[in-house]
């Protein structure tokens, strides 16, 4: 049983938001990194990249398959968890406290289609 | 699609929660722990996996090993009876139908242990050959499970079992048939992760009571992934990646189990005339994962080859891979590329395996 944060949004990805106002903080949740397995390898985008909502924002690598990551909501980068480069098996072992990017969002109304965490346990429970 | 097979074990290994995978038409256990942790405890200490989805043929008769030294490429025959050979099994025209190893049981009956994927083609391959030889063969793929105990502390482990009397003498590559515990095991010094280790060929039921009784003992139980780490740190070839129906051995770092100098094998004419088309090489980079598929480049940024196999070594941390280069195209200046994802990553040449293993 894969654990989710009550406080958190989600999306259909397997990733995990933190909305603080204007700032979402973006990483991938314990089910994804459960079904990853060993995660060896994070490409992260540079601080200033504008991302766009439903495209590859970075790669991440277990031993077993490369796996993008898909940005959830629009926006720039405005910090990226360049320590993960050097630790990427964090992301298994705490995965909530793994962020990966925070991002200043550009369109607010990104964030009414991000599920809570009761749609998210129907996704990981499907 | 056909139904997917269960080793006898698959119930054990679920209630253990292995993560499970088709592989070769079983549902075989991918990982149990993590990847990187069973890597390590057959690097550190003592691992255990079930291959049992391996095929078994045995052949017997006064001609098993004339017509084995006929069937393979390495050299059987002047080996000692006890001992096992690692052979490709070659088409006439020297491709590869597979890769075995032979275990030399008694004077008359030997052990064929084939790749899951291709029980059928090969024994379709050999048997075109048995006529001319008084030889019976029995495809025991069935009746049989097997185990492969792997590490440094395999050899103590193996007390457990109460198989400690049988290790005198056993050196790397024996073999012999032992009874235990009313139940009859052929034990072999042989293993594909490059570490000393076992391989135990048994009846269900046989298996079944020494894998509890390893699990008991603390063995580590470890699957397939971790043993595609381990095989490629010491650079083993791997059946559908190094190796396959379109490329000879001599494609692929193994001259040294095709010997040109028997008098005849099948296969030998082609292979004494090829001009190999391709070198295995062994790449690695600092960061990130090289897999199958990816292109190698020289460094003008021709494609110069094909990785077959890549991974991530636990052992040095680095994206290790083996890569088919064109024998034509090799760069004399042994500079490699590697294109991940559409960027270049300068790789480390290796001219010995990624991982030394520890096996006697």
């Amino acid at each position: 049983m894969s654990l989710i944060k009550e406080n958190l949004k989600y999306s259909k990805d397997h990733e995990w938001i933190l909305v603080e106002g204007e700032c979402v903080t973006i990483g991938i949740t314990d089910f994804a990194q459960s079904a990853l397995g060993d995660i060896v390898f994070v490409e992260l985008p540079e601080v200033g990249r504008t991302i766009e909502k439903g495209t590859a924002f970075g790669v991440v690598e277990s031993i077993k398959s490369v796996s993008d990551l898909y940005a959830p909501v629009s926006g720039e980068v405005v910090e990226s968890n360049t320590d993960l480069e050097a630790s990427p098996e964090s992301i298994n072992e705490s995965p909530y406290e793994s962020w990966m990017i925070k991002i200043k969002l550009s369109n607010e109304t990104d964030l009414s289609e991000l599920l809570s965490s009761d749609v998210y346990q129907d996704v990981c429970n499907s | 699609m056909t139904e997917l097979k269960n080793t006898h074990l698959s119930d054990i290994h679920r209630k253990l929660g292995a993560k499970m995978m088709p592989f070769a038409g079983f549902d075989m256990p991918v990982q149990y722990s993590s990847i990187i942790e069973e890597v390590k405890a057959v690097r550190q200490h003592v691992g255990v996996f079930d291959v049992s989805h391996m095929g078994e043929f045995f052949v017997e008769g006064p001609d098993t090993y004339n017509f084995i030294d006929f069937i393979v490429s390495n050299d059987v025959k002047n080996v000692e009876i006890g001992k096992a050979v690692y052979s490709p099994l070659c088409r006439e025209d020297g491709s590869v139908v597979d890769d075995l190893i032979v275990y030399k049981l008694e004077e008359a009956k030997a052990l064929i242990c084939v790749n899951a994927s291709n029980i059928e083609k090969d024994w379709d391959h050999i048997q075109k050959y048995t006529n001319d030889f008084d030889v019976t063969m029995r495809n025991a793929s069935d009746d049989y499970s097997l185990l492969a105990l792997q590490g440094p502390d395999a050899e103590k482990t193996l007390s457990c079992l109460g198989f400690e009397k049988e290790l005198e003498n056993f050196e790397y590559y024996s073999a012999k048939k032992i009874k235990i515990s009313d139940f009859e095991f052929i034990l072999a010094r042989t293993g594909y992760t490059g570490e000393d280790g076992f391989e135990i060929f048994g009846c269900h039921a046989g298996i079944e009571w020494a894998w509890e009784k390893l699990m008991t003992a603390g063995v580590t139980p470890c699957g397939l992934a971790s043993r595609d780490v381990l095989r490629l740190e010491v650079a083993y070839p791997l059946y559908g990646h190094e190796i396959h129906d379109e490329v000879t051995p001599l494609d692929s770092a193994l001259k040294w189990t095709v010997k040109l100098t028997k008098d005849n094998f099948v296969g030998l004419e082609a292979l004494r005339s090829y001009e190999p088309k391709f070198r295995l090489v062994k790449l690695s980079i600092e960061k990130g994962v090289p897999r199958q598929g990816y292109t190698v480049e020289n460094e003008q940024g021709v494609v110069i080859g094909k990785i077959t196999s890549g991974s991530h070594s636990v052992a040095t941390g680095r994206g290790i891979c083996l890569a088919h280069v064109e024998k034509i195209n090799f760069p004399s200046d042994k500079k490699f590329f590697i294109n991940i994802r559409n960027r270049r990553f300068e790789a480390t040449y290796h001219a010995k395996a990624f991982v030394q293993g520890g096996h006697k």
